[in-house]
């Protein structure tokens, strides 16, 4: 039986002060579209940058395709697109440069699948990344996560930035790439977001995982009253469903 | 009073950082001046004659001291001047920092969102500078108090007062001058622009105490009216037109760069740069150069290699056109021709190169590792690292990647500026000895590597706070050599320094043991960084 696409036991990074990410337990499965739903500070980006090898766990562990996130971080990145939650800076670089240069280090870029993502979001490669508006920067950071095929996307907020047309095309990229094989473990705070592209959602608040629910169980009406729920004191808390 | 608050906050690490080496750099001095200047009149004045010869050598960077063999008069000449070209560059970084680095961070168009207008902002800026250069400026007065403690003797109070004012003067001039130049060029270019622009009137007012053909020049550099002024030592003098001078620059600079501020949209210049046309593109570049590691960085880092290349290039050119003048200057004083004929051996003009260019060319490497570092530092903040690990790319491959790429650069450019050494000292009837000389231009890549180490090991640990740590490691280092015969400072510590390490190459040839030492200390900081960066945490 093959590994599952992302699998973490008693993951813990702790910042101290109560801040960081709690005894996360959580399995993806192969082509799975997992959304990861939390407010500011929950622990969206630190269960991803756990996931990338970026941060040491403090306990626990977490395994891509069964490599262990931290050891085998290299052979996991083979296999992984990224997309961080701030896109970082390539100052006077071209969209094509950055292209090169990341591509460089994966041994090569597929030029037509380039081609084709720079075509779909309508994306100029020719021009500086200092020149790029905050829309354009995260349509590169998607063509940088999407142009090896990667067999899983880990992806930061991935829509952020992005105008109603171009969030609507990489809706459909992700659903092609799904249909493809790729595994999906996207953040986000927009809940029509997840209602529409994920199959399974987590729930996370204060570094604790605190629900997990398949789409299909959930309509979009009680999907906002679960995310709400466990956000507004007032509201009585539902019962954890099983993951 | 807040913009101005806001304004010392945001530049508190260079407030405290100045602070402290103004204090510690003009303390140091003073009481080494006790240690080595000998007690009584024919011992200091002794010492004043070697000052004297010892600043023939360095006319080209500062003025010739005036009774050197008092304690103010070496102090000036040894702590004050130099501290002068550091609040300089202080200010350089400051200006360009406000004018175009907070305006790319979107803290000058949140300012500009408050009911604050654009002349406000810059003259609260301008007066938060005021402030952290007045604290500067009277740390060092205090490390000059103290340090005449130490040697039981009372300092002349006006002198030191008058010290500090014209350090502050020059230091509003030089900011000025930068914040206008930055408002004329586009971003990017601000720093170089600025920085290129107060090199220059440094130098056209230094050479021009030694090629007449400058001084008719030099009454635009402010650099000449912090000269006019010696206040220190005893018989010196403070010259008032010169310092309000300085003051009228300050004013009437910023004054510009306000009005020319608000002349320029945001991000954009006041001087039209038309735009590049580019065509439209969606494939990724061609250029293979981007496929292979170290070629790579190498490549994207072009134009900076080019303008250190060409700048230490200019800088040997100029150095060697100096030489004879400053052996000339050296051979007038009676009292140095056995001096030199036991020291030097006939070979008064390695000897002075070694003395003049490579003094300078050993700060000018520390800085171009400390450059890199600051990249490294940027990389970890703006999220470039944590983009180049999420490819298949190790920890470790990052930081050999990164030290590999400045090998290169720094085998780039002091290749390039010891050919140059050598053409031009060829055409000067100076007769250097090739071996030597490329041995001694080799000599400075190691050299750059023990900062770039220690720099790999300071982003590995603390990439916020490296560059602030390593340049005082950088200082600490200059300083161990300079001062390590004044308080006998132990064998290995003074080892630790790359300044002391360096010797000097082209008089006597490299020294097994220092490049031994300073490869060890280079790969002592790239191991120990790679092992930091395994266990670190990238983005947190």
């Amino acid at each position: 039986m093959p590994a599952p696409a992302i699998r973490t036991s008693q993951l813990t990074k702790d910042y101290g002060a109560g801040r960081g990410l709690f005894d996360l337990d959580l399995q993806v499965t192969d082509q799975e579209v997992f959304g990861f739903l939390g407010p500011n500070g929950a622990g969206k980006t630190t269960t991803i940058r756990l996931l990338m090898g970026m941060l040491w766990p403090t306990a626990g562990s977490a395994y891509i395709f069964g490599l262990d996130c931290t050891r085998d971080a290299v052979d996991v990145k083979r296999r992984v697109g990224y997309i961080p939650g701030d896109v970082p800076q390539f100052g006077s670089l071209t969209g094509s440069e950055v292209v090169a240069y990341l591509g460089g280090m994966r041994g090569g870029v597929d030029k037509g699948r380039v081609r084709s993502l720079c075509e779909r979001f309508e994306l100029d490669l020719g021009r500086r990344f200092r020149e790029y508006s905050s829309g354009n920067k995260q349509k590169l950071a998607i063509v940088l996560a999407f142009m090896q095929r990667p067999d899983l996307l880990i992806l930061d907020e991935p829509t952020s930035g992005l105008d109603p047309l171009n969030r609507q095309e990489f809706y459909t990229l992700l659903r092609e790439h799904r249909d493809e094989g790729a595994t999906v473990f996207l953040s986000s705070h927009i809940l029509s977001e997840v209602e529409h592209i994920c199959d399974r959602v987590g729930i996370i608040r204060e570094g604790r995982l605190v629900h997990i629910a398949q789409l299909d169980e959930v309509t979009a009406a009680n999907l906002e009253e679960i995310f709400l729920s466990y956000f507004s004191e007032s509201k009585p808390k539902p019962k954890l469903l099983p993951s | 009073m807040i913009p101005i608050l806001f304004g010392l906050r945001l530049g508190r690490w260079g407030l405290i950082g100045f602070s402290a080496a103004g204090f510690l750099s003009i303390l140091a001095q003073t009481a080494g001046f006790y240690q080595i200047a000998g007690n009584t009149p024919a011992e200091r004045a002794a010492f004043g004659a070697s000052m004297s010869a010892l600043a023939a050598q360095f006319i080209a960077l500062f003025p010739a001291p005036i009774r050197p063999d008092t304690v103010g008069g070496f102090v000036e000449f040894r702590g004050i001047h130099p501290l002068g070209i550091l609040l300089c560059v202080w200010a350089l970084v400051s200006a360009t920092g406000f004018a175009r680095g907070d305006e790319e961070r979107g803290i000058v168009e949140a300012t500009l969102a408050t009911p604050t207008s654009r002349i406000a902002l810059v003259a609260s800026r301008a007066a938060a500078f005021t402030i952290a250069i007045a604290v500067a400026s009277a740390a060092a007065c205090a490390g000059y108090v103290v340090g005449v403690a130490f040697g039981h003797e009372t300092g002349e109070l006006r002198g030191v007062l008058e010290d500090g004012v014209l350090l502050v003067a020059l230091g509003l001039a030089c900011y000025a001058l930068s914040l206008f130049i930055a408002q004329l060029v586009p971003g990017r270019a601000a720093t170089a622009a600025a920085g290129g622009a107060l090199l220059g009137l440094f130098l056209v007012n230094s050479l021009s105490r030694e090629l007449q053909s400058l001084v008719a020049w030099r009454w635009l550099s402010p650099f000449r009216y912090y000269d006019l002024s010696q206040p220190l030592p005893p018989g010196g003098n403070f010259d008032v037109r010169a310092f309000f001078v300085l003051v009228a620059i300050a004013v009437v600079g910023t004054a510009a760069a306000a009005l020319a501020f608000t002349r320029r949209d945001l991000g954009s210049s006041l001087i039209p740069f038309p735009a590049r046309h580019r065509p439209v593109s969606v494939a990724p570049s061609p250029n293979p150069l981007w496929r292979i590691p170290v070629v790579r960085g190498v490549y994207e880092r072009r134009l900076g290699l080019l303008a250190w290349s060409a700048g230490m290039a200019a800088v040997a050119f100029a150095f060697v056109l100096l030489t004879r003048t400053i052996v000339n200057v050296l051979l007038s004083v009676p009292a140095l021709l056995p001096y030199l004929s036991i020291f030097v051996h006939q070979q008064i003009y390695p000897a002075v190169l070694g003395y003049t260019w490579l003094n300078v060319a050993q700060l000018l490497f520390a800085a171009l590792a400390i450059t890199h570092v600051a990249r490294w530092s940027a990389e970890d903040v703006d999220g470039r690292l944590e983009m180049t690990l999420s490819q298949p790319f190790s920890r470790s491959a990052v930081v050999v990647e990164r030290m590999a790429i400045l090998t290169v650069i720094a085998l780039v450019v002091a290749a390039i500026s010891g050919a140059v050494l050598f053409v031009q000292s060829h055409a000067q009837g100076i007769d250097l000895n090739a071996g030597r000389l490329v041995a001694t231009s080799l000599m400075l890549v190691p050299f750059a590597l023990v900062f770039a180490g220690a720099g790999a090991l300071l982003a590995a640990l603390a990439p916020r706070a490296a560059v602030g740590l390593l340049g005082a490691f950088a200082f600490a280092s200059y300083l161990d050599v300079e001062l390590a015969t004044i308080f006998k400072l132990p064998t290995w510590l003074q080892d630790l320094s790359a300044f002391k390490l360096f010797g000097t190459p082209l008089l006597t040839g490299v020294d097994g043991r220092s490049l031994t030492l300073m490869v060890a200390l280079a790969l002592a900081g790239l191991g120990s960084s790679i092992l930091l960066m395994q266990r670190r945490n990238v983005g947190a």
